[in-house]
């Protein structure tokens, strides 16, 4: 591991996808703005070309232009981040320092693996939306077009800024860096929801997540203020030595309860899930589908941070950690809460809201069985620890193909006119055999049915937290095991009521006749189907050939500690 | 297995392709079809896919020939090539498969070899004789590329039963063939009629299917192991429990009735000639119905095992006893069938009996004689279990060419009676079995003196009928006498045997009547029809696996003289081709030993035997049905004697058998001795009222139970729903009582 101080091209190596990402958001700023424009030479006739403004060259007039270039920036990000993650080695990593030696970066495997998660989820989203934004006429001299063109360009430029804000939250080693990248993505994220703010729906869904989601970064924010207090610092490393010396003191108990209510609302916890269905609802749909995977990720993120990093008990100490009754109640809450809430919802989207609320549940429920890695009965608590974060990853990361890949469909649903109603997918399986069939493997998956990537996830995950609550596996009894044991149980019966949800969907778009008025194939959209297949490809593949992604979220695990 | 030995050398390395090449040709004749259904270059060029499956299956035979070639000059045990890829359970971690559960692999042994030979080289010939079978068919919206395809895929089923390394495979080209003559069966699916068969050949044999699963999972149990490498091991056989072993060959045995169509589960296979005569060749004589009798063979090893000695007879005994009965029932219900392919059916039936009794002998004799250290009793197993190996091989060739023949007299028939009818207004288009204004091509009734009209055809007949009779020197004349001796040896020793051996005897004398009445009624006397007069042989391709094939029955006699009854039988090998001895002394040598073996009471009941198969049966037959051909008309020399002397034996002797032929049992012989009418009514009563009793129970205690649960979180969940109120306030107040609730926990941990 080697740190590094102030900037050089090491750095710049290092954190190229980052680069690349901020080099891509200048060109969408600029290349759609070329043009004739002359600049007047004060007090002069003198006019100076300078190719800004003025009437648009027609090379980059097309509205599509701005789209291309985000997939651009997203996919070349993507690749080097996969590079990395190809190359490297759990034992790799890089420090990036300031001047004065605070630590702001960390480029390791366990970061790069999430950057690739909130890449794909993007990258996937911005492929999708190519042909989900209202382009206008493709006449140079328009107006619609300069319009369109603006916002085609706005919509990709708060894409661009979300994964930088996410790429931030995931190398940051200091809170308050984690906190400004965490912003930087909400924000983008919240205007995001309210894009289409010619709907009701969608500024309304925008503002409500917006208020809530500001009470929770505010709420967070004091908990931070409050770490700062009792430890002087924001490092990470430093506030696990201060925690580790001192223990919870009320004030740390203080800010750590504060700094919880900011994440779980990020990946919307209960009870702080309610603006998530509202939003869900009233975005767009790969907005939504990236909500729902990317933006949860960055909040697991934030929280594997702060509980696994600082308030982690130490390999060689007795116990578990301190906050394991609270994040076990609050699973339980989130994942029953959330499919009992999906249950009943007509709205697809509201469902996969609920269903995604569900999903939350299961991964806290993960996180709770770490924090008993240190317990008793444990053998190799460190690998303990592996295991369930790895499965943690890897759902993670196999959650965007399948979550993301629904919320798609539904965008296709909507260019022809609304997909509110689960019955706006009735006869799907008639009209668009393809996507039908999709549409059912992105359902399965996520109810967790072998052999989709969502049954080896969830089995992992199960496996993981069994694991850590039997231990060694020299159990007289099941009353012998960790509690969180129940954690497990609980986790297969949501997904035992969760397949009821799931699968009418199934139902609805093979034995349903469609609604009135909606016949025949659907509006033809080349990207969003592209990227729907990439979604259904993944949801397979790595269902039956997931070992060496599980390899890579291992190798992520370890290096997190 | 004592001489089993993993070997790489060339042919046998790819035996695989055998089995693969016609499974890839399946897709693509499907694919193709699919585009260029109905144009006219499709039609014209490719034969709708015949012409590329052609090639596909000789490129088969010719892997298997030389891979034959292969292991006879290697001439000993077995070779197994296996575990191109392995496969495994999880094991706990979840992350490593650590243990092998099975592999992809080939085994190759003398029973593999005989039985490669057989399926390819039909399917082969059958594929060229379908060329000219099959026409196109607009009324059918030209779907005999999906005949094709079919076809290749059950021929990659069948070649993979074979060869397969491990019962588990065997079970899967099992099922595959299972799911390929459903389909074919079914091929005219608009017929009510076809598609019923279909339904019913695929629902009888699912039933000994089911028993056959049952029975891997009980040997699986044993050995911990499907692979033909563990389970014939003699050290492992003899730490297994006897009783428990029994049990599970006698399931998977069910299973081996149930694809061959024996008593009980029979009453599939004269239905399923509703499939296109090509099928019925394929499946119902030359391939599928053989596979039961692999299986059965293949059990050998356990039955030959030392540690088994003398604790696996009563299965024996079973086998052979079913093989009985099927044998005379069979023969009795051909009597009175006049439809040519059932009686080809029925004759299947018995015949393939037969071969269960000879197994059933075989293995008795394996299970019961000292046969390891004692050299007599080896020659005795061999042979016996050599008799009925010979016995397929002969009855496999010889029945289908006869129902090629049959296919080509249909075939004609029809023509003519088109040409007759119709010649003006749908020229050449036809289809097997549609049946405008009535006609019935497939009926005896209809046909008569086609001889002379029809040469090849009336040949092939008269040689794969002498051969299923058993006529001195021809085909099965080489294995029949061989079962029979053997059941009367085994009799002898168990008098539970004389049932079997009994049957098979009466049984030659019916098998001599039934054949001869079929050839007699379609070939001798007057044509009884003005279509029948007007028959003539037209297309190239189906007179090509015709003429092969009885050239083939009539050699059986060059592989008797090469011991093949040695070579088959002698399960571990090292009985070369023409062992020690020429051609002639190697036939001489049969005569004595195969059905003498020095013994007076064997020697007299072979003749015995010979003379009710080639007298007595065809005798009766000629006096009921000779008659010499219409004026003027001559048959080929060879056949002209037979007509003759049979409208002699006719004139003299015959006599009237109109008071039989009303009589009760005539008439529930035409019933299929009522099999289906229980069958049907068993299946109504039993299956149907637990069918409808599981029914309520599904839908008021299992629906009932989810329904509640369904309802109920329904309930709960418009409740849960209701929290989201949609204003943002209140949003932020439960949030705000989130923060009160984790403070609280908290607050419980400090």
């Amino acid at each position: 591991m080697s740190a590094q101080n102030g900037f050089n091209s090491d750095m710049f190596e290092a954190l190229a996808p980052e680069l690349t990402l901020f080099v891509g958001l200048l060109l969408i700023m600029i290349v759609p703005n070329l043009g004739n424009g002359t600049f007047r030479i004060p007090g002069t006739s003198i006019r100076l070309p300078w190719f800004f403004g003025g009437t648009r060259y027609k090379a980059v007039a097309s509205p599509r232009l701005p789209g291309l270039l985000a997939v651009l920036t997203m996919a070349v990000a993507l690749f080097q981040v996969i590079c990395y993650l190809l190359d490297a080695s759990a034992a790799d990593g890089k420090v990036i320092s300031s001047e004065n030696g605070i630590e702001i970066f960390k480029v390791n495997m366990f970061s790069r693996i999430f950057e690739a998660i909130f890449f794909a989820a993007l990258l996937l989203a911005a492929i999708a939306s190519l042909d989900r934004l209202p382009t206008g006429s493709q006449k140079s001299d328009d107006i619609d077009v300069l319009f369109n063109n603006r916002r085609q360009a706005d919509f990709y430029i708060l894409m661009l800024t979300s994964a930088l804000g996410m790429s931030v939250v995931a190398l940051a080693q200091d809170m308050f860096v984690l906190f400004v990248g965490l912003e930087l993505a909400s924000f983008s994220t919240y205007v995001l929801v309210a894009f289409h703010k010619e709907t009701r729906a969608g500024s309304e869904g925008g503002a409500k997540y917006f208020i809530v989601g500001s009470v929770a970064s505010a709420v967070g924010l004091y908990g931070l203020s409050m770490l700062y207090l009792w430890a002087g610092s924001l490092q990470f490393d430093v506030l696990a030595a201060k925690w580790a010396a001192d223990g919870a003191t009320s004030l740390s108990m203080m800010a750590l309860g504060f700094v919880l209510v900011g994440f779980a609302f990020k990946i919307s916890a209960a009870p702080f899930h309610f603006a998530a269905p509202d939003a869900y609802s009233g975005a767009n749909s790969p907005v939504a589908g990236v909500l729902a995977t990317a933006s949860k990720a960055m909040g697991m993120l934030g929280l594997m941070r702060v509980l696994l990093l600082i308030t982690i008990p130490e390999m060689d100490a007795e116990g578990s950690a301190i906050w394991i009754g609270l994040l076990g109640v609050l699973a339980a809450v989130t994942m029953t809460w959330g499919n009992i809430a999906a249950l009943g919802s007509d709205n697809p989207k509201r469902m996969l809201a609920y269903s995604s609320v569900a999903h939350a549940g299961y991964m806290l429920a993960a996180l709770t069985a770490i924090g008993a890695w240190n317990w008793g009965l444990v053998d190799n608590a460190g690998d303990a620890m592996d295991v369930v974060v790895a499965a943690l990853i890897f759902h993670m990361f196999v959650l965007v193909f399948f979550k993301l890949g629904a919320f798609l469909i539904l965008g296709v649903l909507e260019m022809e006119g609304g997909a509110s109603r689960l019955s706006s997918l009735a006869g799907l399986g008639k009209r668009e055999p393809l996507l039908a069939i999709a549409m059912f493997l992105f359902m399965i998956s996520l109810a967790g049915v072998p052999p989709m990537a969502g049954f080896l996830s969830k089995l992992l995950v199960i496996m993981g937290i069994v694991e850590v609550a039997t231990g060694t596996g020299s159990l007289s009894s099941i009353g012998d095991a960790h509690w969180v044991w129940w954690l497990a149980l609980l986790m297969v019966i949501n997904s035992a009521i969760s397949m009821f949800y799931y699968l009418r969907v199934g139902v609805v778009m093979y034995f349903h006749e469609p609604e009135e008025g909606r016949k025949g194939p659907l509006a033809s959209g080349a990207s969003i189907r592209i990227a729907i297949a990439l979604c259904a490809i993944g949801t397979v593949a790595f269902g039956l050939v997931g070992g060496e992604l599980i390899e890579l979220c291992r190798d992520a695990a370890e290096s997190l500690r | 297995m004592a001489g089993t030995e993993t070997i790489s050398s060339t042919f046998i390395e790819y035996a695989i392709f055998i089995v693969l090449l016609p499974m890839l040709a399946f897709p693509i004749i499907l694919f193709l079809g699919h585009i260029f259904n109905g144009n006219q270059k499709w039609v014209k060029s490719a034969k709708e896919g015949g012409l590329i499956a052609l090639p596909i299956m000789v490129a088969s035979f010719v892997l298997s020939m030389l891979l034959i070639a292969e292991f006879i000059g290697t001439g000993t045990g077995s070779h197994h090539i296996g575990d191109w890829l392995s496969f495994g359970w999880m094991s706990a971690d979840g992350m490593t498969i650590n243990e092998k559960v099975f592999g992809v692999g080939i085994y190759i042994d003398h029973v593999t070899v005989m039985l490669l030979f057989v399926a390819s080289f039909l399917c082969m010939l059958i594929n060229i004789f379908s060329i000219g079978y099959m026409n196109t068919d607009p009324i059918n919206d030209n779907r005999n590329h999906r005949f094709y395809a079919e076809f290749v895929l059950f021929c990659s089923g069948m070649l993979g039963m074979v060869l397969a390394d491990s019962f588990l495979w065997l079970f899967i080209f099992w099922e595959l063939m299972g799911l390929c003559s459903y389909l074919l069966i079914g091929f005219y699916y608009e017929k009510p009629s076809a598609a019923y068969a279909a339904k019913k050949a695929f629902l009888t044999t699912r039933v000994g299917d089911v028993f056959l699963v049952i029975g891997l999972v009980m040997l699986w149990n044993l050995f911990d192991s499907l692979d033909y490498a563990v389970v014939f091991n003699e050290d492992l056989i003899a730490q297994v429990d006897p009783g428990q072993l029994q049990l599970a060959l006698g399931m998977m045995f069910i299973g081996a009735v149930g694809k061959s169509a024996q008593f009980p589960l029979h009453v599939w296979l004269p239905d399923a000639m509703e499939g296109p005569t090509p099928v019925s060749a394929l499946i119902h004589a030359a391939t599928m119905v053989n596979a039961g009798l692999y299986l059965v063979a293949r059990m050998f090893p356990f039955f030959g095992a030392p540690g088994m000695h003398g604790e696996l007879v009563d299965l024996a005994f079973i086998i052979a006893a079913i093989g009985g009965i099927t044998a005379v029932m069979a023969a009795a219900i051909a009597f009175v069938q006049d439809d040519l392919k059932k009686v080809l059916a029925y004759s299947t039936m018995s015949q393939l009996a037969y071969i269960f009794t000879g197994l059933g002998a075989a293995l008795w004799l394996a299970n019961s004689l000292d046969w390891h250290t004692d050299d007599k009793a080896h020659a005795i197993v061999v042979v016996a279990f050599g008799a009925a190996l010979f016995h397929l091989f002969n009855h496999a060739m010889a029945k289908g060419m006869l129902f090629m023949a049959s296919g080509s007299v249909i075939h004609e028939m029809h023509h003519a009676h088109h040409d007759m009818h119709h010649h003006d207004d749908h020229g050449d288009d036809h289809h097997d079995d549609h049946d405008d204004d009535h006609f019935d091509a497939q009926s005896m009734e209809n046909m008569g003196g086609l001889a002379s009209k029809m040469p090849i055809t009336a040949t092939a007949m008269l040689v794969g009928s002498a051969s299923i009779m058993g006529l001195p020197l021809i085909g099965g004349f080489w294995s029949k006498e061989g079962i029979i001796a053997n059941a009367w040896r085994v009799a002898l020793e168990d008098p539970r045997f004389f049932l079997p051996a009994a049957c098979v005897l009466i049984g030659a004398a019916m098998t001599g009547f039934y054949m001869s009445r079929m050839w007699l009624k379609t070939f001798a006397g007057k044509p009884k029809t003005e279509v029948a007069a007007n028959v003539h042989e037209n297309t190239p391709w189906i007179p090509i696996p015709l003429v092969t094939l009885t050239f083939v029955s009539l050699s059986s006699v060059i592989l008797a003289g090469m011991m093949f009854t040695h070579w088959a039988g002698e399960p571990n090998g090292g009985y070369a081709f023409f062992g020690e001895k020429g051609l002639l002394k190697g036939l001489i040598y049969e005569f004595e030993h195969v059905f003498a073996n020095s013994d007076a009471f064997f020697f007299v009941l072979t003749y015995v035997a010979i003379f009710i198969g080639a007298i007595v049966g065809p005798g009766l037959a000629m006096a009921l049905y000779g008659g010499s051909l219409k004026d003027g008309e001559k048959a080929k020399p060879w056949m002209q004697p037979i007509i003759n002397l049979s409208s002699r034996v006719n004139a003299k002797r015959g006599f009237d058998n109109s008071a039989w032929a009303n009589s009760g049992l005539s008439n529930a012989l035409k019933e299929r001795l009522y099999f289906d009418k229980w069958y049907d009514a068993a299946m109504l009563k039993l299956v149907a009222g637990f069918a409808n009793v599981s029914a309520a129970f599904d839908r008021k205690v299992v629906d009932g139970t989810i329904k509640t649960i369904e309802s109920t979180s329904q309930k709960l969940s418009t409740q849960v729903r209701r929290l989201t109120t949609g204003s943002a306030r209140d949003y932020i107040m439960m949030a705000a009582l989130g923060v009160l609730v984790i403070y609280l926990l908290l607050g419980v941990m400090v």
